[in-house]
């Protein structure tokens, strides 16, 4: 089998401010065709890493490479075939139609109005924005502004996407519709895209793959397939005779996550153990108390219900 | 990917904000006409019928340059701020030709656009005022396109300030109406005030046109290689500024 083309590499990215760390040593890769999402908490990186990549910011140490190329170093041949959207909303000229803010953004990248004119009318399609293309953007919702945003990042026909936060504050119509564009785009013309977002339903229908970072370290560097099975035989759901003693509960507790699995059912928890193989350990807590278990099932988890358990995971990670 | 496209760009963006900010244009003229004629009458009427005619005429011409240079002034520093507070700045820096490049090109279409603005400005204060002086516009536009060259450059330090600090508004006010101080000073023949941006090539079309003067050729290169070292140190005080703001990531910021 080939091996997929990398066209981002990242190795022992590192970034500080004025003494904060904000990327501590990050590696990985984005191949072409790929959706790769970047997720975590406020403050840790994603933004940082993002503008790396683009060359936007200057890193400390590490080494960036796009297409091939250093971004140090051959920043402009790198940006010929990369879009960005890096403040959704505010990344276009309000006082400007959709039209004319594609041909401005088309115009800095060294293209003229000839040279994007099909490519124009196919993203004001695809975006839904056929009506108001030469209304100016200020009239609009921020949805379509964000859209009009996301087109700019499209117009010059890019093999890198650098999407930061493209839903922020989205409705769910508009949001499928970006979801689809970018699905579409990487399935049909091999586009590759660097996303970062905290709306994990989008991330998980979108991403073919998610880092999850934390304090400017990665935590996770997975397909979501894998991710998702590596939780599912460590997550169950437990119904039994009746509600753990004390000391089981603590036992439990050592384990891993214990949650009731839905208010009203204290008898059925939900167990998210720290490792697979602590199942026999759970069996034998249950068995101490004298607990019978009337199910057992192993539950499918979300990219959120994933997310927020490393995060825990790591909360609790001895430093 | 030809360059001339993005000079296009730019001047068709000139070309959308002129037709959105239509009002705003027109006021604007009507604004400066308007300083001037208050300026006019009022320097009249404390003169007396003792002020010279020249020291009018002077004052006409004066008022358009300092006008010109207000413009070449504000240049990169104010787009850099406004681009800052509408959060378009780091796409200018996405562009394969560089952010200098859409920069300059913005600081030449807006000084194109000016030249036309202050032409209308010239002539209409020359009928308002009854002086006629014989502008030749092919000696006019050359000179004072070089010579605000060298204010280009001060906006682009100050946009390279702005990059990092972001308002500098106050420096800006500051530069602007200090430089009405600053034309009134002795340039030529060559002295210290003659380093200054911006004076010689005033001087020389001020007293060209009021006076008939003309000058060597030597003093034209000394005012365009003082257009090009302002315009040179603006870019490397632009670029400091830049890589600190790159470094800090101010870029997005606001």
């Amino acid at each position: 089998m080939n091996r997929p083309e990398t066209v981002i590499a990242v190795d022992g990215l590192r970034k500080s401010y004025r003494g904060t760390v904000a990327v501590d040593g990050i590696s990985f890769e984005a191949y072409r065709g790929e959706i790769l999402g970047i997720l975590g908490p406020n403050g840790s990186g994603k933004t940082t890493t993002l503008k790396s990549v683009l060359g936007l910011i200057f890193y400390d140490g590490g080494s960036v490479r796009v297409l091939g190329l250093d971004p140090r170093k051959d920043r402009k041949r790198i940006l010929r075939s990369t879009g960005a959207m890096l403040e959704g909303a505010r990344n276009v000229y309000w006082q400007l139609s959709p039209d004319e803010n594609l041909e401005y953004f088309a115009g800095i990248k060294g293209l003229s109005r000839r040279d994007i004119r099909e490519r124009r009318n196919t993203l004001v399609a695809q975006l839904g924005l056929e009506d108001v293309r030469r209304k100016e953007l200020r009239e609009f919702s921020n949805g379509m502004k964000q859209k009009t945003a996301l087109a700019c990042a499209f117009i010059n026909d890019p093999e890198l996407l650098m999407l930061d936060e493209p839903t922020l504050g989205l409705d769910v119509e508009i949001t499928i519709q970006i979801r689809d564009l970018l699905r579409a785009s990487a399935r049909d013309d091999g586009r590759s895209m660097l996303v970062t977002s905290h709306d994990m339903d989008f991330m998980e229908s979108v991403c073919d793959r998610v880092l999850i970072i934390k304090k400017g370290k990665i935590l996770s560097h997975e397909t979501l397939d894998s991710l998702r099975c590596r939780f599912s035989r460590k997550t169950f759901r437990l119904e039994l005779d009746r509600s753990p003693g004390a000391e089981a509960m603590l036992m439990l507790k050592n384990l891993g996550d214990v949650q009731p699995f839905d208010s009203d059912a204290s008898c059925t928890l939900k167990v998210v153990l720290k490792d697979a193989g602590l199942v026999y350990g759970l069996m034998d807590a249950l068995r101490a108390d004298g607990l019978r278990i009337m199910d057992l099932s192993t539950v499918e988890s979300d990219l959120e219900d994933i997310f927020l358990q490393m995060i825990r995971d790591d909360a609790d990670a001895p430093a | 990917m030809p360059l001339h496209n993005v000079f296009v760009a730019e001047v068709r963006m000139l070309g959308w904000e002129l037709k959105r900010y239509l009002f705003n244009t027109g006021a604007m003229v009507v604004v400066m006409y308007v300083l001037f004629l208050g300026m006019f009458w009022g320097v009249k009427s404390i003169g007396g019928p003792g002020i010279s005619s020249v020291s009018l005429d002077a004052m006409v011409i004066g008022y358009v340059l300092w006008m010109s240079a207000l413009f070449a002034l504000q240049g990169t520093g104010g787009v850099v701020q406004s681009e800052s507070e509408r959060g378009t700045l780091e796409q200018l820096y996405l562009s394969p030709y560089g952010a200098e490049v859409i920069f300059f090109f913005k600081s030449v279409t807006a000084t194109l656009f000016n030249f036309l603005l202050i032409t209308l400005m010239l002539y209409l204060t020359m009928l308002t005022t009854g002086r006629m002086l014989p502008v030749n516009l092919l000696f006019f536009y050359p000179v004072l396109f070089v010579s605000l060259l060298s204010l280009t450059g001060i906006g682009f330090m100050l946009g390279g300030i702005g990059l990092v600090h972001k308002r500098i508004g106050a420096v800006n006010g500051l530069l602007s109406f200090g430089l009405i101080g600053l034309m009134l000073l002795p340039v030529y023949p060559l002295n210290g005030f003659s380093f200054i941006p911006f004076l010689a090539g005033a001087h020389t079309i001020t007293e060209h046109i009021v006076n008939g003067a003309s000058f060597p050729l030597w003093w034209y290169l000394f005012v365009a290689a003082n257009s090009v070292f302002y315009l040179w140190i603006g870019l490397v005080v632009f670029r400091i500024f830049e890589r600190k703001a790159r470094s800090l990531n101010k870029m997005g910021q606001y």
